[in-house]
């Protein structure tokens, strides 16, 4: 195993120890090769090849397998949490604690006994309707608030984005469409080294504000068609309108999440070939 | 697009230039990506019964030997002004449609190395000759404007026809479906070249009004100079990444046996449509970004779509119960994006950094040194880490490598660019207003 893998496998374990609450004073690691445990210090965390607990042997300690196979024939006196790794447990096997599955499928012979097995299981949270009500219209403020403030100080911004968006669609829905799939595979990539968790996050917060960005960019197009004076008014009226209206055609069966989605990537196309605004797209020049 | 406009006014001829265009382009790279690329590993290894790496080495003598007939009869047609004669093109294409023909027809027959070896140097100058003719028309047939969507029609037609059909590669399977293929085209090449049509004359002085590529206004781009190395050597390394990956890659069951050669119809009907989707992009990027962009996108999707693969094997080697049964088809899907990319890319820039004087040259230097120069080495790198026993981790991870470094290094030089740029400009006058209006950065040119 070369040190790369070690290295994750060693943070996940260590986020897995805190996890779950355990303090050990000592850590033993296997991370090549086949061995057989009569004893642990505090913990075992297998991160690859093979940790075997032989039959009559009896274990004191928690045991964590990130990688490799764990196989327990003896009995451990402990948790045992399964990320990934292969964990089997013989007939005459025995956990006294919890069998706890976060990814992967522990085989169980007949006769093998766990003291409780938990698997993790996503469950979704429904929210009451004034909570649902009441995340929508905090969403509407801040994007109308955003739009104020831009139209207000910077209205050449949203014109460069606005003009992007009506006269350039194809181009904005294109680089728009391709930024986002691939910055979507960086960062779940990103996240999956754990390292760069931080990172994904910095790029998930950095696609919310570009989409915030653009529904803001739709809304100062349809504030300057509304019967009112202020800019800035007009803007953050403008983003409202828009985002209802979305918000409205997400309803729609089979077409309406599409279009959705497909004017979302054109404002946010808008919102990169312009520079954040700060130019105005113009496609190369080519012969007539 | 200005197709649009020829349809408007019933121009026909042009209309129909447009089609014979995508077509002949699209077969002839159906063809080298099927038949030679894919067919001859099967002829060789199964049926004439070479090792692999014996035949590997005759697919790198292969591209080697295109690229001399390429760069010989590219400069050739320009000396004799070939170039700039529609019915000469039609007749050395018709002349190099027969002897594919026949060439596609006896393959299935071979059984003999020397016989073997004679078929790939038959066929390697048969595309030699080929490829530069048929850039060559684009002269006569693709306007400059509409030049990214022609080549990306053809990329997307070459690619979703095969990756969907056939789905077995083997020499027999796609000697039936060429062979087919081929006669309505030699029917209608034959005609285009032999009879007196009024279609070859209603176009044939089209190359005075298309001729000039896109590049090369206000001034011709010479082949020596910077502007024309410059883009030969970036489509270099992107031909060479792209090799050195998919030889490994093809060579590893687990992954092409899950993509590529997948027994589900519907993974080979998804990688075509992602295939078709990334020339799309590629042909709207390529007609309103300069060029340099698609060539950011190009070095930078090939590096991530290399970090999958490798972050997959890393992970697979590291927590092997995460690994599913089957490498992910992101991995794939990716890389069928970023080649349609760089064929689009490599379909129209060569035409665009010519003139009807210098397409015969041009296009033979560039996709022959790009294309079949890079194939070779990196045939012959792919073997010596086979030889050498380079485990698939390394191998890929030396290629992804390669795409960030190109990657990076053209970010760096585009920007250093500005900078050199900005420094001969001498200090900002402050009456001029502030400092840094031009500095926007929006232009990577």
């Amino acid at each position: 195993m070369n040190p790369i893998e070690l290295a994750l496998s060693l943070v996940l374990a260590v986020l897995l120890i805190s996890a779950f609450g355990g303090e050990p004073a000592t850590l033993q690691v296997v991370a090549d090769g086949s061995h057989e445990f009569e004893a642990v210090p505090d913990a075992l965390v297998v991160a690859g090849g093979e940790a075997t607990v032989p039959a009559n042997a009896s274990v004191e300690g928690s045991v964590y397998a990130v990688g490799g196979t764990l196989a327990v024939d003896g009995r451990v006196e402990g948790d045992v949490v399964q990320v990934g790794a292969n964990v089997s447990l013989g007939e005459d096997a025995s956990v006294t604690g919890v069998l706890r599955v976060l990814a992967g499928d522990p085989v169980l012979e007949p006769g093998a006994t766990v003291g409780r097995l938990e698997r993790l299981e996503p469950t979704a949270t429904d929210r009451g309707p004034v909570a649902a009500v009441a995340t929508r219209l905090l969403q509407w403020f801040v994007v109308a608030a955003l739009a104020a403030g831009v139209a207000r100080r910077r209205p050449d911004l949203l014109d460069n984005v606005g003009a992007a968006t009506t006269d350039h669609p194809l181009v904005s829905g294109v680089v728009g469409a391709l930024t986002a799939s691939t910055v979507l595979a960086l960062v779940v990539f990103m996240a999956l080294t754990l390292v760069l968790i931080p990172v994904s996050l910095l790029g998930v917060l950095a696609g919310i504000a570009c989409v915030a960005y653009a529904y803001v960019g739709f809304g100062y197009l349809i504030g300057r068609r509304l019967p009112l004076d202020r800019p800035d008014l007009a803007a953050a009226a403008g983003s409202v309108v828009f985002m209802v209206g979305l918000d409205l055609l997400g309803r729609v069966p089979l077409v309406g999440g599409t279009v959705q989605l497909a004017v979302t990537v054109v404002g946010v196309g808008a919102v990169l070939v312009t520079y954040l605004g700060f130019s105005r797209f113009e496609p190369v020049e080519l012969p007539a | 697009m200005k197709l649009f406009e020829y349809v408007r006014r019933g121009a026909w001829p042009e209309v129909v230039g447009y089609g014979l265009f995508v077509t002949l382009l699209a077969a002839g790279y159906y063809y080298n990506i099927t038949f030679v690329q894919l067919g001859l590993l099967d002829l060789g290894t199964r049926l004439v019964g070479l090792p692999a790496t014996t035949v590997s080495a005759w697919m790198g003598a292969l591209a080697l030997t295109t690229f001399a007939a390429a760069v010989t009869f590219g400069v050739l047609m320009d000396r004799r002004g070939w170039s700039t004669d529609l019915r000469t093109k039609l007749r050395a294409l018709f002349a190099v449609l027969c002897v594919q023909f026949v060439l596609t027809l006896v393959a299935p027959q071979i059984r003999d190395p020397a016989a073997f070896g004679a078929w790939i140097v038959a066929a390697a100058v048969s595309m030699g000759v080929g490829f530069p003719v048929t850039f060559s028309l684009t002269v006569d047939f693709v306007p400059v404007r509409d030049r990214g969507y022609v080549a990306a029609a053809a990329t997307a037609v070459a690619y979703f026809a095969g990756n969907v059909y056939p789905l077995d590669w083997s020499i027999g399977a796609f000697s039936r479906v060429m062979t087919v293929a081929m006669v309505p085209g030699l029917v209608v090449l034959g005609a285009l070249a032999v009879r007196d049509l009024g279609f070859v004359d209603a176009v044939a002085d089209n190359h005075r009004e298309f001729g000039v590529g896109r590049f090369c206004r206000p001034d011709a781009v010479r082949l020596r100079s910077f502007a024309f190395l410059a883009p030969l050597g970036l489509m270099f390394g992107v031909f060479f990444v792209d090799s050195l990956g998919f030889l490994r890659i093809v060579e590893t069951p687990a992954l092409i046996g899950s993509s590529w050669q997948s027994p589900a119809f519907s993974i080979h009907l998804l990688i075509g449509v992602v295939h078709v989707i990334g020339a799309v992009v590629a042909g709207v990027l390529y007609t309103n970004f300069d060029r340099n962009w698609l060539f950011m996108w190009v070095f930078g999707l090939f590096a991530l779509t290399h970090l999958l693969y490798t972050f997959d094997l890393r992970l697979a080697a590291a927590v092997p119960g995460l690994a599913g049964d089957a490498p992910p088809l992101v991995n794939p899907l990716f890389y069928a994006l970023t080649v349609s990319f760089y064929t689009t890319l490599n379909f129209a820039l060569w035409p665009d950094l010519s003139t009807p004087a210098t397409i015969g040259t041009h296009s033979a230097v560039g996709v022959g040194f790009a294309g079949f120069l890079s194939t070779f080495l990196s045939t012959a790198v792919a073997l010596y880490f086979e030889h050498a026993e380079v485990a698939l981790i390394s191998h890929l991870s030396l290629v992804n490598a390669l795409a960030l470094l190109l990657f990076t290094g053209l970010g760096l030089s585009l920007y250093g660019r500005q900078v050199y740029r900005h420094s001969r400009a001498g200090p900002a006058d402050p009456a001029d207003g502030p400092a840094g209006d031009d500095a926007s950065g929006g232009d990577p040119s």
